[in-house]
């Protein structure tokens, strides 16, 4: 294989002096614009384009490449302290981080989201090298039949997300399939429920739905609740140290997800928001204890942080590979490519091994530099939550309604904000669970889009979901995940019975 | 996605300002050499009705470099992104500075189409035309192993059998991608109500192509290089008069030479909001004559492989008139058509 000699000039180029330099410049800015509430990797890469500019190509994209991941490893941070997601990959990452953190374990969340975000990005790099050049042929391989199935399959985790009532979770979601049909239409090009608003024509931006419903409506119950001393815990951070039971219990989780969220990072489009929920139900499903998630489980915790970091190396396979970039944030490291005159594509990696092996190479530094740069700054970090509570409360509010206005400098996306903040409260006084509502948001527009056309390509038949075998696959896994527990319930209490 | 644009224009706006502040005591000295009666009072602003990297804004960004390295125009000219609805945001944005001559932006065919399609309050018409600059073209991919080797063997096929030929394109029907393919089609005899076109905006249009899912890819010359040169896909025909220049791009066939007498032009050019004064709108087209004969702007036209084509106010409003002409008929027999 002609590649060997790619990948030693990768590590001599990843290596260097420079490499080293631009890789910690990368990720220390990466992790830090991540970890603001708001503000996530396309923030992150944007402000560091024209940084850029006048670079040496290879020392460049080294660098933006280490801002991508290390925003994606720093995001955790706002989902656990504050129920504030700023990518919709880190939305799982809330649902028992942020609990964790209430129960004054915040130091030891954040501990393990951090071992989880470092193995899932090493263990996808390990792959993203040995894999790469074959992985592309898989990256193309989705057809438009297979992400309706794929988009399916992670919907079967409305069933896993919703506490309680089962309807109330439905609702929950199918208004979140109401609110994403917003926007022109892809396949028509009629408007949907626009009312005439022209800022209405692209529909509503992922992180107005997501710090409104998590983000302002927990604000609203921390004003509501400020008396209750059940909360007092949350000041607490507690240790960092994990003991050998957290360890043995992240293990699986760790382990599976690696592998999982790398494959699904390497789908254009699926990416690390589809990984991380697929990460959060299969590791429920597997669990012994499912009724311990969402209540602040380490491995309702570590499977999500590990997928969406693995994820994000996985995503540079269409990117380097084929110049396809597989979701919005790698579509402004595309953009980032373009400025420097580098054309990713299929012969990036014979045209310019140095940049495409560099490039992963230096991702194994990255991920190190991420750990060691992560742990010892976690008390710090998380003193976050020592801050009086109307001064936190304040602040969550200003970074939220300045990571929605950098969106498109539109006061309109504000007012959205405060709609979604109060509908995302009143769906918590009323025990309407808000994942449901935001799964269903994130995933359907591309069920939707991938629906219909694939009911173009085969004339309005149905059969082509079936036909195709990857969708096919997809489909019966998106039936057991949705039978197995209802014949596990079965079980129960047919065993229940007899005895 | 829209998200980082403006934080990007945000960035460059900074450094642009940084490296501007210490050239404005020259900026006095030079307004003498201008002939007409009105120069800018200020700073001007160009509007790209999308996000950073795609044409508009590429071309507003490189305008508005040259315009101001050149000394062509001594007042600052920055680039505001303001994308949504395929450009009706930013429309509606320039639409409400009516007669200020300091904010302008950048259109292509979508400003004829996009009203048409009854996606945007305001077209053409709505605005001053200051002048078009550069001429881009369209380019239909199949993949290499297809098997079709020019568009008439992929348009007789699809006169046969019309349903078993997929076309994809990254915007919606009665949008560029879907009607330059069209106006192709119809000149060459398809029916056009027939054929099958789904959109992808997330990027996976070529994807669609290269797996299988779909026949044919309508798209930009310039994005179809790299995948021809790597042997992925074959380019049937492009939709410029004659023979583009450049490595690969040379070896395009046109659709005329196959005998399809029919071209679409990806222009590119610039608008000032209505009611402008007519010397600033003379200005404005001596600026753009001057830029387009330029040096540094014909460099710029090579990198990217966009052609030549400039027209002043008068040509330029004749030429949008008979487009939306020609496209307004192409969507009446589509039924797409909003009026």
């Amino acid at each position: 294989m002609g590649s060997i000699d790619g990948i030693v000039t990768g590590f001599q180029t990843a290596f260097s002096m420079e490499g080293i330099l631009f890789v910690m410049i990368g990720v220390l800015v990466g992790t830090f614009i991540g970890m603001l509430p708001g503000l996530g990797p396309i923030s992150a890469i944007a402000v560091m384009i024209p940084v850029t500019f006048g670079m040496d190509p290879t020392s460049a994209l080294i660098m933006m490449a280490g801002v991508y991941y290390g925003a994606v490893f720093g995001g955790s941070t706002s989902s656990i302290l504050l129920n504030a997601p700023g990518i919709s990959g880190t939305v799982a990452t809330a649902f028992d981080g942020y609990p964790m953190a209430q129960q004054g374990k915040a130091g030891k969340a954040l501990a393990i989201a951090a071992i989880a975000s470092f193995t899932g990005g090493t263990v996808s790099v390990i792959m993203l090298m040995l894999l790469a050049p074959a992985l592309s042929s898989i990256a193309v391989s989705f057809g438009p039949p297979a992400y309706f199935a794929l988009m399916v399959l992670g919907l079967t985790a409305i069933s896993s997300l919703s506490e309680g009532s089962t309807i109330k979770a439905l609702i929950s979601a199918v208004v979140g399939f109401m609110v994403v049909t917003i926007g022109i239409d892809a396949q028509t090009g009629t408007q949907r429920f626009t009312f005439g608003n022209p800022n209405l024509l692209e529909g509503l931006d992922f992180l107005v739905i997501a710090l409104g419903l998590f983000a302002l409506a927990e604000v609203c119950t921390l004003v509501l609740n400020r008396k209750d001393t059940s909360v007092k815990n949350a000041h607490k951070i507690g240790s960092i140290k994990l003991s050998k039971k957290d360890l043995h219990e992240m293990k699986g989780p760790i382990t599976r997800q690696s592998l999982l969220g790398f494959i699904l990072g390497v789908l254009p489009g699926a990416g690390a928001t589809i990984a991380s929920f697929i990460a959060y139900i299969s590791e429920k499903r597997l669990s012994k204890n499912p009724e311990e998630f969402g209540k602040g489980s380490i491995k309702g915790l570590a499977a999500p942080e590990t997928a969406n970091n693995a994820a994000t190396s996985g995503a540079f396979v269409p990117l380097l590979s084929l110049g396809i970039p597989g979701s919005g944030t790698t579509a402004v490291l595309l953009g980032a490519f373009l400025v420097l005159g580098v054309q990713p594509g299929p012969l990036l990696m014979t045209d310019r091994p140095e940049i495409f092996w560099g490039i992963i190479a230096s991702m194994y530094i990255g991920n190190i530099f991420l750990l060691i740069l992560n742990l010892p700054l976690i008390p710090y970090i998380a003193k976050i939550l020592k801050i009086p509570r109307p001064l936190l409360i304040s602040l969550v509010i200003m970074f939220s309604m300045i990571g929605v206005y950098a969106i498109s400098f539109n006061t309109f996306d504000l007012y959205m904000l405060l709609l979604f903040g109060v509908i995302g409260f009143l769906m918590r006084l009323f025990s309407f669970p808000a994942p449901p509502f935001i799964l269903a948001f994130i995933l359907g527009g591309m069920l939707e889009q991938s629906f219909r056309q694939s009911l173009t390509i085969s004339n309005g038949s149905l059969s082509i979901f079936i036909t195709n075998p990857i969708s096919l696959m997809l489909l019966l896994l998106a039936l057991l995940s949705f039978i197995i527990p209802l014949l596990r319930q079965l079980w129960l209490r047919k065993a229940r019975k007899t005895n | 996605m829209r998200r980082h644009l403006f934080l990007t224009v945000l960035a460059i706006f900074l450094l642009f300002l940084g490296a501007c502040s210490s050239g404005s005591d020259k900026e006095t000295a030079g307004k003498k050499e201008s002939t007409g009666d009105w120069k800018p009072e200020g700073p001007i602003e160009i509007v790209a009705p999308a996000g950073a990297g795609g044409g508009w804004d590429t071309t507003a960004r490189m305008t508005a470099q040259v315009l101001n390295e050149e000394g062509m125009i001594k007042e600052n000219i920055g680039v505001v992104n303001k994308s949504g609805g395929g450009g009706a945001v930013g429309w509606a944005y320039v639409a409400g500075f009516e007669g200020n001559p300091h904010k302008l932006f950048v259109s292509s065919p979508p400003i004829v189409l996009i009203p048409l399609n009854g996606q945007s309050e305001y077209g053409h018409e709505d605005f001053t035309p200051l002048s078009n600059l550069i001429a881009d073209y369209a380019a239909f991919a199949v993949r290499e192993d297809a098997k079709w080797d020019n568009l008439n063997e992929l348009f007789e096929d699809m006169k046969k059998d019309p349903e078993s030929i997929t076309v994809v394109g990254a915007s919606a029907p009665g949008s560029m991608d879907h009607i330059q393919f069209v106006q192709i089609a119809k000149a060459a005899g398809v029916d056009i109500k027939k054929i099958k076109y789904v959109s992808d905006q997330e990027g996976g249009a070529l994807t669609q192509l290269l797996n299988g899912s779909v026949d044919v890819y309508s798209t930009g010359v310039a994005e179809t290089v790299e995948q021809v040169k790597a042997g992925k896909i074959k380019v049937l025909g492009v939709t410029s008069e004659e023979r583009l220049e450049g490595e690969v791009l040379e070896d395009f066939p046109t659709a005329i030479e196959q005998g399809i007498d029919e071209t679409f032009i990806n222009w590119r050019g610039f608008f000032g909001p209505a009611d402008m004064d007519p010397a600033a709108v003379d200005f404005y087209e001596k600026k753009f004559k001057e830029l387009s004969d330029s040096d540094a702007f014909a460099e710029i036209r090579d990198q990217f492989g966009w052609d030549e084509m400039y027209l002043n106010n008068e040509e330029y409003k004749q030429f949008l008139n008979e487009q939306k002409k020609d496209i307004k008929s192409l969507l009446d027999e589509l039924g797409i058509s909003a009026n």
